[in-house]
């Protein structure tokens, strides 16, 4: 098989698996974007090798594969950037809904007090 | 009027001492609310606390002690109280002092006021291990160059707060060792910050979070947060 028709399958394959995830509900359009858009951008890519090509020069790059890395690489350091920015949101939500909980909790025991002095 | 004075507890796994702090609190002073903030406590401290009459926020998973703090500051602000003071549910501190405490918030002399234990050098004060004493006066360094406030007890947990700053901690209060970045918030946003000498004691109960290497993450952590919060927004 050639490396542009591989490449070419397997990113649609990835492509076609995100959006069935997506119309599955089993990921939202939110994190899913930039599955999607990395994706279109590798399939671009791949269809036009000259465009990588013509950007590895003019990035200075003397190897288009170095490039391709580098490339890969930036992605997998943005995706961990973003999910620490998820993450971190998900764990102030935790903290204010863990909050709620106890001042609901001392509230209904002041009202079981107040209840039980004033049957 | 009597301003309304809420006594935060927060508690962590402190089942040994909790009721006696409590107790020992309400004796000397009566005419505080006290409320435990029960951090997820694996042992009996919501058992203890509820048997000492106190009120008793449960959270059901563990904060740690900003988090805890943040939910008292929380409920200080929806009841509508004046003062919210700190006092630690292993019994380090001494209840005695809460008046001292509040005293100059009372006058409207500090938006802030916090026990010290090395403001007074002749009291026989429980003053911790070297190591941490040398954390202690880093931090005393440290926000003295950058808000000018030279404190003797930047990392003691024994404080009070007046209105002003029940609300701003009711909506951020530093999550892990939140006491030294507190008082640099507090100072960014314009309070008026001070100290009262007070007697500190050995933990009667329970294990302190800050040992071994979580003293260095402590250092680190601490710095770094004071040092990004001078970047903040001064309003």
């Amino acid at each position: 098989m050639q490396p542009k028709t591989f490449a070419i399958f397997m990113t649609a394959l990835i492509l076609i698996f995100v959006l069935d995830l997506i119309r599955r509900q089993k990921m939202t359009f939110k994190y899913a974007l930039s599955w999607l858009v990395s994706s279109l951008l590798v399939l671009v890519f791949a269809i036009r090798e000259d465009w990588v090509r013509a950007l590895a020069t003019w990035a200075g790059f003397i190897l288009t594969s170095n490039f391709i890395f580098f490339l890969v690489m930036l992605f997998v350091l943005f995706l961990s950037l973003l999910l620490t920015i998820y993450m971190n949101e998900q764990n102030s939500r935790t903290e204010a809904l863990t909050q709620a909980i106890a001042k609901l909790d001392v509230r209904m025991k002041k009202l079981e007090k107040e209840g039980s002095k004033n049957p | 009027m009597n301003p309304k004075i809420l006594v935060i507890v927060p508690s962590f796994n402190e089942a040994a001492s909790i009721r006696h702090v409590v107790e020992e609190a309400r004796t000397v002073f009566p005419c505080a609310t006290l409320l435990v903030i029960n951090d997820n406590s694996a042992d009996n401290t919501e058992e203890e606390a509820l048997k000492s009459g106190a009120l008793v926020a449960t959270l059901p998973s563990n904060l740690g002690i900003g988090g805890a703090m943040q939910t008292g500051y929380q409920i200080a602000l929806e009841e509508d109280y004046d003062i919210a003071v700190q006092l630690d549910g292993d019994g380090q501190h001494d209840p005695a002092f809460l008046k001292t405490l509040i005293a100059p918030i009372l006058e409207n002399k500090l938006d802030f006021c916090i026990g010290s234990r090395f403001l007074d050098p002749s009291s026989p004060s429980f003053r911790s291990t070297w190591l941490r004493r040398i954390g202690i006066l880093f931090f005393c360094r440290l926000l003295g160059l950058l808000t000018g406030l030279y404190l003797t007890d930047p990392t003691s947990g024994f404080r009070a707060v007046g209105k002003k700053l029940i609300r701003i901690f009711a909506s951020y209060y530093p999550v892990d060792f939140p006491e030294p970045e507190s008082i640099q918030a507090a100072k960014r946003l314009g309070a008026r910050i001070g100290e009262v000498p007070v007697l500190m004691r050995e933990r009667q109960g329970g294990i302190s979070s800050i040992r071994y290497l979580r003293t260095f993450y402590f250092m680190i952590k601490v710095t770094l947060a004071i040092l990004i919060d001078t970047l903040k927004k001064k309003n």
